[in-house]
């Protein structure tokens, strides 16, 4: 687990060295493809994180065993305070209202991950969200640890300093279940694979405009290509160790796929996710 | 079959303090160890914070008719 950590730390560190680059403390002086390309993926991350947040929280009352559920809910108090660091970035230098991306979007304005969009139906869905929905997120965040624009860079450090512990959590987990064998097994596979497909189709096609322009300006330090091949590794090394197929064909084509929703066929979280994620049934008590 | 083995919990609050016992978990694996402490004891703004299976501890003396460690 520690080398997982730590490969991840001499990727972005590697590959940023490599990058002659300059520092912006604002977006001013970025291409616009690449200020789109900040915007677009702050949203994609504090998306994915809001809807992981809500699912960790959704089974803090469903786990197999009384410490997974206070693991469930620490792990969901994190995502959501994640979310407040990438809302504040998005606030500040995007002029997007907090209170609004919650509230006032559409289903599919909407960048999660797919995986997330629907009510994750058992424990083997939880532990594929939490393993490789997470995951790939921590990846992206690691990809930011030396970004050029600097006021991300400052706040990535304290999201992959708690998401260490959740990369325990989905190891651990997946690791239990695939030992259990039968029904648990069976369903970690088919979760699993679900979810690595989703997180290929939110990392977008290769050489994506915005994406290109991210990494030429020292904002990324990896392509979304190179950090798909990186989730894909991590998992099918861990999944191997325990004879579980993780295998995945990427997809076909990316038709219809935009940066701002991240789905080949549009779509977003169900209506009931979006109408808990916004408090509205608690809505009617607050004091004005 | 994964069995679940009890972990012993240890962390300190500063580098010149020594590592106490702060309680256990039940795990899995190392893995969930780590991610159960660390979600458990959170009480503290810990420097230090370490798992040691309890079979993996050694007992050198005990009188009384439980051990401490009840292994």
């Amino acid at each position: 687990m520690g080398e997982l950590t730590a490969r991840m730390e001499r990727a972005s560190e590697g590959e940023m060295r490599e990058t002659g680059r300059r520092e912006f403390e604002s977006l001013e002086g970025m291409s616009d493809a690449c200020v789109r390309g900040v915007h677009h993926l702050l949203l994609a991350c504090a998306d994915t994180k809001l809807l992981l947040g809500y699912h960790y929280g959704e089974w803090t009352f469903g786990t197999p065993e009384l410490e997974a559920a206070v693991a469930s809910c620490s792990l969901s108090q994190a995502e959501f305070g994640h979310v407040r660091l990438l809302h504040a970035l998005l606030d500040r230098h995007f002029g997007d209202d907090p209170d609004a991306l919650v509230d006032r979007r559409l289903p599919h304005e909407f960048a999660n991950v797919g995986f997330l969009d629907h009510p994750v139906p058992d424990w083997p869905g939880f532990v594929a969200a939490n393993y490789v929905v997470d995951l790939a997120v921590t990846r992206v965040l690691h990809a930011l640890r030396h970004c050029a624009f600097r006021p991300l860079g400052l706040s990535v450090e304290k999201m992959i300093d708690e998401e260490r512990y959740h990369l325990h959590h989905g190891r651990g987990w997946f690791r239990t279940l695939a030992a259990r064998g039968g029904d648990d097994r069976r369903a970690l596979e088919r979760h699993v694979r679900t979810a690595l497909a989703s997180v290929a189709e939110w990392l977008g096609p290769p050489d994506e405009p915005e994406d290109r322009a991210l990494v030429a300006e020292g904002v990324k330090a990896t392509d979304n290509r190179a950090l798909l091949a990186a989730v894909q590794h991590d998992v099918a090394e861990l999944a191997e160790t325990l004879g579980v197929d993780v295998a995945v064909a990427p997809p076909r084509s990316f038709a219809g796929w935009t940066p701002s929703n991240r789905r080949i066929g549009g779509g977003g979280p169900d209506e009931e996710i979006l109408f808990h994620l916004r408090g509205a049934k608690n809505a009617m008590y607050k004091l004005s | 079959m994964s069995e679940e083995r009890v972990y012993e919990v240890f962390a300190r609050k500063s580098h010149d303090e020594e590592l106490k016992h702060v309680g256990s978990v039940n795990a899995t694996d190392d893995d969930l160890a780590r991610a159960y402490a660390w979600t458990l004891y959170d009480e503290e703004r810990w420097v230090e914070m370490c798992v040691v299976p309890r079979s993996a501890i050694i007992q050198v003396l005990h009188r009384g008719r439980v051990p401490v460690w009840g292994n």
